[in-house]
């Protein structure tokens, strides 16, 4: 473990750390082009050179190695002049289009010239033309060769990380380009993330270009919702600022760095899978083809039950609720009310690769088998309610026509009192349902999700629930309520301290444990 | 004078076998894998003083001795035959003129090192050559000099002749090596250094073309033979390709540390036409150029440094009275615009931005400020690069420009146009 | 796909390297002599036949300025522009040239007889000015030598 100093800073790594990852340990950012924690080092765009004493040249951090008794220096006069410098090469051949670029304002040219730069232009003489100028090169990225600095990132990433090695550098010298293969595209399942770590404008993505400069957008810490893997992600939606009238709230989503489960990566049906968060939603709660109120809605499902006996009720709860929603329909329905509870619809498996995407397109599975179990089986509960053994059968999202076929769906209707559907988005089980109500989307939600690992992630809401909507939690507890049988919860985090003790797996978790990394669930 | 690199040059047919074996051929080469172990070869190496010949001046024997014995995986020694520092044009004569000799000092250095593969990678325009050396591997394969057990030894060796194709930058030893491995010339990271990491992940020594024609005469001749031939830590003679304003442009095998006046003067016959000597790049272009007053330097490693310039590749470049200063630094400029790998940003943007100034101060659009920013800009790519490249530039174009400053000056009060 | 003629010489050359990638150059060169151009065909055959992804193989075309990705013309005059033939007149020899072939660098007469290309140091400075004509060398050359050339193939 050598011991060494940065500007100042005593700090111990192990042998093998270098200077870059040694100073961020320390909280000194030293800046870069080319590398990145999750890709090969390239030392290709020189910005990151340090000074290391007794070396006569300056060092990149990216690919020195840390040695005992180092005193590294990173913003010394002469380390600044070498940056500026070096700012000033990457700039001699890149177009001056930050106004109508759409990387302004996330673009690390701009934020280290205005750090480091803010020298009068010594250029004199015409830039290199490159060919291809916002050119679609692929269905989710558009390339701008002028802009590109040529770090390399992008190939390092399509070579190293999907292996489909679409990107190449080509020709060379200040005529070198990046592009894809002649007459092939970039089309790989992670294709977005060339967006995110393309330090300039050179790689931007078709869905976000142009929507929304990035100083308008606020960002949430969340987990995505696609599939059982349960990649951390960043929400990036818009500030409502007061002179539009944008109908979407989401801009679009970012892989949030977790070394535990998608480092720094997310698949593309992910990114792209935010749509339905303000598209197609069930706004208010609706009995048969009128609009009522919550307490309406309420009052007939409190009443159906009170009406009935527990093997006349049942319910499927679904794996894309939070561990909290779920835990709530089981102190209701299971554990007070003794009904028919499970979670297991038959679900054909999605794709599926050796990386991030999973099969199970559920991102709470493990959470709702570890909270519900497995007593009632969600087959049999649609067969007694098909066959008219059941009074309340009450769905929380699931499209029982796509599953089971329209005509169980219209027999389900006939034979029970209350069909009740509680869900977020449209479906065609809607038609269906004599109650529909309205609950809200996991970008709404504050909560928690347990992955494929058994680890337990937060989610947490970047804005209120659209139109009347709610959360499942809360509408199951209001349910409660109506039935007299309150369950006094105050929010998400108190239903959750009440798993912590209820649920042994989840002993000694809190929101604040868990923290951005998640906490595995104990065996 | 003895002649040690030239000896056979002008026998009829001395690129063949026969003429190379009837003139003391392969003895040496003997003498080594029969009567001496690879760590004596070294030994004998060090003392020799020969340095590496391809520009960097690099002590040979300590260069061998890196070589990790105890590492398991193979070794390799990789000829670089790239030769493309402008003004230098002497490996394509041994490869020409005295294949044999190469490859004898191939067998020694690979007997000296443990390696039984070398690859001679020529830079691909070279083809003559390439047939002249493949006839010569040939000839000793089938002869038992190449191949398995080696004139009745226990040493296999296998040659192969790589051609590359037309970047000057794989005559950067690590660029070579990624361009042998079937990739974009782009110089590696270091360390690790070849030794240690080289060709295919293996320790690799990479040796010149000229630096290996020395090895089989040290051997039979003994290192301190060969270091008296130089000056002081500069062993034996080198091969100086003279070309530019000379009456007589060559190849001139001559010791290290002659005057570089002699060698423009007495060898390469004098500036043409009675004109005055301006200028002379001693070492390839890469190498600062020097002014009319400072030829009676030595034209050794040492003294060359001494002087802010360097021995380089021992391509000189004369430059008589009526070259155009600011044009020539124009046409070095242009040679590494071209030729910069394009891999760090310094380089890749900063070689052509330079090119681009100078080509505007020549054809007479430039302005006070142009000049007064070129030294600056020059200066920056040096120092702040993966490989060397980037200091050739520094140190070339800017030796133009500094000792040449007032031909710059004239340029913008002269505001003619040239385009 | 690759002929059973060249596939044979291509195996030749890949068996005398320990990786098969390493024979990318030699590979290379073998396929431009035989078809006179590396085409977008050859690339994905190259890429197939020594497993290095075809993206890499046409950085190494573009990259390495001996290989062409369209034919050359019957006569292909590679003129020198570096320190010691332009000291001697080498710049003029390519003017020269362009004026009469009526093509700037890198390019080929329509009729496909003769291509330029302005290159940098060819490694024989003593035959200044000089270029490469196809694969020889010419030095001490004057207008003369290229008008003799010219008219000798047209």
């Amino acid at each position: 473990m050598p011991n060494l100093t940065i500007d100042g800073q005593k700090i111990e790594v192990p042998a093998g750390t270098t200077i870059i990852q040694a100073a961020e340990k320390l909280g000194i950012e030293i800046p870069r082009y080319c590398y990145h924690p999750a890709l090969p080092v390239a030392g290709n765009c020189r910005i990151c050179m340090v000074e290391v004493e007794k070396q006569p040249k300056l060092q990149i951090a990216c690919y020195t190695p840390v040695a005992a008794g180092m005193v590294v220096k990173t913003t010394s006069p002469k380390v600044l002049e070498a940056r500026k410098n070096v700012l000033e090469f990457l700039l001699v051949n890149h177009p001056l289009d930050c106004p109508v670029c759409d990387q302004a304002g996330e673009c690390k040219l701009q934020d280290y010239y205005m750090e480091h730069g803010q020298y009068d232009s010594r250029l004199a003489s015409v830039k290199v033309k490159k060919e291809k100028k916002a050119f679609s090169i692929g269905p989710t990225v558009m390339l701008d060769q002028e802009r590109c600095i040529l770090c390399t990132r992008c190939v390092r990433f399509t070579d190293t990380i999907t292996k489909t090695s679409e990107f190449g550098v080509f020709d060379r010298g200040d005529h070198s380009q990046l592009d894809v293969y002649p007459g092939k595209e970039l089309d790989n399942k992670y294709s977005g993330n060339v967006v995110d770590i393309c330090p300039v404008g050179a790689l931007t993505d078709k869905d976000f270009r142009f929507k929304c400069r990035v100083w308008y957008l606020d960002h949430t810490k969340s987990v995505c919702p696609g599939c059982s893997m349960g990649c951390n992600i960043d929400i990036d939606w818009d500030k409502s600022r007061p002179h539009t009238e944008k109908k979407e709230r989401v801009m679009r989503l970012k892989p949030r760095h977790n070394p535990d489960v998608n480092n720094y990566w997310i698949c593309d049906s992910g990114r792209y899978n935010y749509h339905f968060i303000d598209e197609n939603r069930i706004l208010s709660p609706q009995y048969l083809d009128k609009i009522v109120e919550w307490g309406e809605a309420m009052e007939r499902v409190a009443e159906t039950i009170q009406s009935t006996k527990a093997e006349r009720i049942g319910v499927l709860a679904s794996a894309q609720l939070t561990n909290e929603d779920l835990f709530v329909i089981r102190k209701l329905f299971k554990d007070t009310l003794k009904a028919h509870v499970d979670f297991r619809v038959p679900e054909k498996p999605g794709d599926s690769d050796d990386f991030l995407i999973k099969a199970d397109k559920n991102p709470n599975t493990a959470g709702a088998a570890s909270i519900l179990g497995a007593q009632a089986d969600a087959q049999t509960i649609v067969q007694k309610a098909k066959q008219g053994e059941l009074d309340l059968l009450y769905v929380f999202g699931h499209d029982l026509v796509k599953l089971f076929g329209k005509e169980t769906v219209a027999q389900i209707a006939k034979k029970t009192k209350l069909f009740v559907f509680q869900g977020s988005n449209i479906n065609d089980t809607c038609g269906y349902a004599h109650l529909n109500l309205p609950s809200s989307v996991y970008a709404e939600k504050d909560g928690t999700f347990t992955n494929c690992q058994q680890r337990v992630q937060r989610i947490r809401p970047a804005f209120f629930p659209l139109g009347e909507s709610k959360g499942d939690w809360e509408i199951v507890s209001f349910v409660a309520g109506q039935l007299g049988a309150p369950l006094s919860y105050k929010g998400p985090q108190d239903v959750f301290d009440d798993i912590v003790k209820t649920v042994a797996g989840f002993a000694g978790m809190s929101y604040e444990k868990i923290g951005d990394q998640g906490m595995i669930l104990k065996k | 004078m003895e002649k040690v690199l030239t000896r056979n040059f002008g026998l009829e047919n001395s690129h063949r076998l026969e003429t190379y074996l009837k003139n003391k051929g392969y003895q040496a080469a003997r003498k080594a894998l029969t009567k001496m172990t690879g760590p004596q070869v070294i030994d004998e190496i060090k003392k020799s003083n020969l340095r590496g010949l391809g520009g960097a001046g690099f002590p040979t024997g300590m260069k061998w001795g890196f070589i990790p014995q105890a590492n398991p995986k193979p070794k390799y020694l990789v000829v670089n035959g790239d030769e493309g520092e402008p003004g230098t044009f002497k490996d394509k004569y041994i490869f020409e003129k005295d294949p044999h000799a190469l490859l004898e000092g191939i067998i020694i250095t690979c007997y000296a090192i443990a390696s039984h593969k070398a690859y001679v990678y020529v830079r691909g325009e070279y083809v003559k050559s390439m047939q002249t050396l493949q006839a010569a591997i040939d000839e000793a394969n089938s002869s038992g000099y190449l191949g398995k057990g080696i004139m009745g030894t226990t040493f296999d060796l296998d040659v192969v002749v790589h051609p590359g194709a037309g970047a000057y930058i794989c005559g950067e030893e690590t660029a070579l090596l990624e361009s042998l491995e079937g990739k974009k010339g782009f110089p590696r990271l270091k360390p690790p250094f070849p030794a240690v990491v080289g060709l295919f992940g293996c320790p690799t020594v990479i040796n010149n073309v000229e630096t290996l024609s020395c090895v089989g005469p040290i051997i039979a001749n003994g290192g301190e033979w060969f270091a008296k031939l130089g000056s002081p830590k500069n062993g034996g003679n080198r091969l100086f390709c003279v070309s530019g304003h000379v009456n007589k442009p060559g190849v001139y095998e001559l010791p290290n540390g002659i005057t570089l006046r002699a060698i423009i003067y007495e060898h390469a016959g004098g500036i043409p036409n009675g004109r005055k000597l301006k200028a002379v790049i001693p070492g390839g272009i890469s190498a600062p150029v020097l002014t009319a007053d400072e030829i009676d330097v030595k034209m050794d490693f040492d003294s060359l440094k001494a002087i802010g310039s360097m021995a380089g590749s021992g391509g000189i470049i004369v430059m008589d009275d009526t070259t155009d200063m600011v044009w020539a630094a124009m046409v070095a400029a242009r040679f590494f615009a071209h030729e910069s790998c394009g891999q760090c940003s310094p380089c890749r943007e900063g070689s052509g931005w330079v090119y681009n100034n100078l080509k505007k101060l020549y054809q007479g659009g430039a302005r006070p400020h142009d000049l007064a920013n070129l030294p600056g800009i020059i200066g920056n790519i040096g120092g702040n690069t993966i490989c060397a490249f980037g200091d050739a530039v520094t140190m070339s174009v800017g030796s133009y420009v500094s000792k040449f400053r007032e031909e710059f000056e004239n340029k913008i009060k002269e505001r003619v146009c040239r385009i | 796909m690759f002929t059973t003629d060249l596939l044979r010489q291509l195996d030749k050359i890949a068996g005398q390297y320990e990786q098969k990638q390493a024979a990318l150059l030699p590979v290379l060169h073998a396929i431009q002599e035989k078809e006179g151009l590396i085409s977008p065909e050859s690339e994905q055959d190259v890429s197939r036949y020594l497993g290095i992804p075809v993206v890499h193989v046409h950085e190494a075309v573009s990259f390495y300025h001996l290989f062409h990705q369209t034919k050359k013309g019957k006569c292909h005059f590679s003129v020198c522009q570096t320190t010691s033939c332009a000291l001697l007149g080498g710049e003029d020899i390519i003017e020269h040239l362009k004026t009469r072939l009526g093509i700037k660098s890198g390019e080929t007469t329509p009729d496909g007889k003769f291509s330029l290309s302005v290159v940098e140091c060819l490694g024989a400075c003593e035959l200044a000015p000089m270029m490469q004509y196809n694969k020889e060398y010419r030095g001490f050359l004057n207008k003369k030598k290229i008008d003799e050339l010219i008219d000798k193939n047209k």
